[in-house]
């Protein structure tokens, strides 16, 4: 929680447009009767309320159903995807950023996959994967791949041929010129890529869920929104948005761990 | 050393780019020379003829043309740690810690981290960077930089260093202290022997400082070959020396800078 912390510390203005947000909302309610827009007090009691077990949701079919389990489930297929999204997306940008041909051949595949709305893409998943994790989990890992083969793409191609070369004559092969240049001089706009993905995936995988799976924050939503319980879709929506903040805030404090050589806040020459 | 092997051979190598344009550019047009080893050379000439281009082909990131280069009898067919390279632009890698890169040509032949370290501290006190060694590259000023790169090529042994105007860009004073440096680890070979120096500058006075033979390059061609024979240990005054004042008129002659009447140009 210390990033949830730092996050914090580092982001008065952040704070200030949550409570103006919030202020909002309540005025709001002062027009529009709770059935349409529930104040948010009372969403933060069902979230409370949902958030070990949720009876009304049972009730509506959802095996196992409490905000927390649906949460760690749509959490755990958001990291899944996201390991396995950026681990392609990374090789695959790298690689093609060092050679033409494998670009020539990798680019238009990923670059049209990338473009195809998901609401055309998530019936063939379901067809194809069926309506588990591994459906959702594939479509957001596509996305990602091809949002981090752009990201890594992009920075490999800019880095100075300098660096390889230098690394060529000092003796390095292929590999040693992999993990000691490509990777570690890209990680910052790398990492930069993967916390623009993560913010996306969220959205993502609860629109995959809310399209066809069994469980999972969207699966609620879904199911709510039949229900037209519009307190409830509130109460999972800021449980989502919260979890997104924490996770958002843990990979910036990674990112500046990992690029701490790039940072440009200098102390002086040291001598 | 005329009936050794020499260290560096280049025969007869061109070196001919097509620009984007379609324009054919000779960058290095039919050069041979023979350099013995620990032989300290400087290469002059005019910007745009063709000395990182030649540098770059015995370093073996850039295959000749046409011809062939020999280092210690062994014909070039790529980089290997035996020639290391300084660079024109800051080469040193931003994202380790200064001794990381002094260390790295040694992790990549897999030497073990204790000993590589020690040979590290050990061209880092040399160089007088010892007490940065934990620095981040963007924590250290141009000259730091260029001394950081100096170190790392000398650390990993190479018998033959090629130096692409590595002090073009400093100041005077920094300039001066880095050619003690220079020369002080040319002196210090790994087996007890002078090392192979090609110096690439624009800087006729360096030249004369540092070199034991000037190569002066025009227009992809060596027009003009130069036995420097002052005593060492050098200093401002030795480019007092009747013979260095001398070899000064020829080389700025050969830059255009003065009239000479008659410069001897070297039949290819
Ligand atoms: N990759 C390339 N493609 C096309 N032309 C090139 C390339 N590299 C060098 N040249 C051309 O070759 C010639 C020699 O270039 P080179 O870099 O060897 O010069 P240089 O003597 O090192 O100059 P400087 O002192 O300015 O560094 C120049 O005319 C340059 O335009
Ligand atoms: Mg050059």
């Amino acid at each position: 929680m210390a990033g949830a912390m730092r996050w914090a510390r580092f982001d008065p203005l952040g704070m200030l447009g949550i409570m103006a947000m919030l202020l909002i909302w309540a005025a709001m309610t002062r027009v529009l009767p709770p059935s349409s827009l529930p104040g948010p007090l009372s969403v933060g009691l069902r979230l409370g309320q949902d958030f070990f077990a949720a009876p009304e949701l049972s009730f509506y079919g959802l095996p196992d159903a409490s905000l927390s389990g649906s949460m760690i489930y749509t959490a755990e297929n958001v990291l899944v995807a996201l390991g396995v999204g950026a681990g392609v997306g990374i090789a695959a940008g790298l690689l093609t950023a060092r050679s033409a041909t494998l670009r020539a051949l990798i680019d238009p595949v990923l670059m049209t996959a990338g473009t195809i709305p998901i609401l055309v893409l998530a019936p063939f998943f379901l067809i194809w994967f069926g309506v588990g994790r591994a459906s959702s989990v594939l479509l957001v890992a596509l996305y990602v791949s091809v949002m981090l083969y752009v990201f890594a793409q992009r920075a490999a191609s800019g880095l100075d041929p300098v660096f390889e070369q230098s690394a060529r004559t000092l003796g390095a092969d292929r590999q040693r010129i992999l993990i000691d240049v490509l990777l570690p001089s890209t990680i910052p706009q790398i990492l930069g890529g993967i916390r623009i993905a993560l913010a996306g995936c969220w959205g993502l995988e609860a629109i995959a869920e809310l399209l066809g799976a069994q469980y999972g924050v969207g699966k609620i939503i879904e199911v709510l929104a039949g229900a037209t319980d519009v307190q409830g879709i509130l109460a999972a929506l800021v449980l989502l948005g919260v979890v997104a903040v924490l996770f958002d805030a843990g990979a910036a404090l990674a990112t500046r761990r990992l690029a701490r050589w790039s940072v440009t806040t200098q102390i002086g020459h040291e001598r | 050393m005329s009936d050794a092997a020499p260290m560096v051979l280049v025969s007869r190598v061109s070196q001919t780019f097509r620009r984007a344009d379609g324009q054919k550019v000779r960058a290095v047009d039919d050069v041979s020379v023979q350099i013995p080893e620990g032989q300290f050379v400087c290469l002059l000439g005019p910007s745009g003829c063709g000395k990182t281009t030649l540098l770059q082909m015995v370093a073996g990131l850039l295959a000749p043309t046409q011809g062939e280069i020999r280092v210690a009898g062994q014909c070039v067919r790529g980089p290997a740690p035996e020639r290391g390279m300084v660079f024109q632009k800051d080469s040193v890698f931003p994202w380790m810690r200064v001794i990381d890169n002094v260390e790295f040509g040694l992790k990549c032949r897999g030497v073990a981290k204790p000993e590589r370290q020690a040979i590290a501290r050990r061209y880092l006190a040399m160089v007088g960077l010892a007490a940065v060694e934990r620095a981040w590259p963007r924590e250290l000023s141009g000259g730091m930089l260029k001394r950081v790169a100096i170190a790392t090529v000398f650390a990993n042994g190479a018998a033959v260093l090629l130096l692409d105007e590595p002090f073009g860009a400093l100041d005077y004073v920094t300039k001066r202290q880095l050619h003690d440096v220079l020369l002080t680890l040319w002196g210090a070979g790994a087996s007890g022997g002078r090392r192979t120096v090609l110096f690439v500058t624009h800087d006729v006075d360096e030249a004369l400082l540092l070199a034991d033979r000037i190569l002066v390059v025009h227009s992809g061609r060596i027009v003009d070959d130069m036995a420097i024979p002052a005593p060492r240990p050098r200093n401002s005054d030795s480019l007092l020396l009747p013979a260095m004042v001398a070899n000064k008129h020829r080389l700025l002659a050969h830059l255009g800078l003065e009239v000479a009447p008659a410069v001897p140009v070297l039949a290819q």
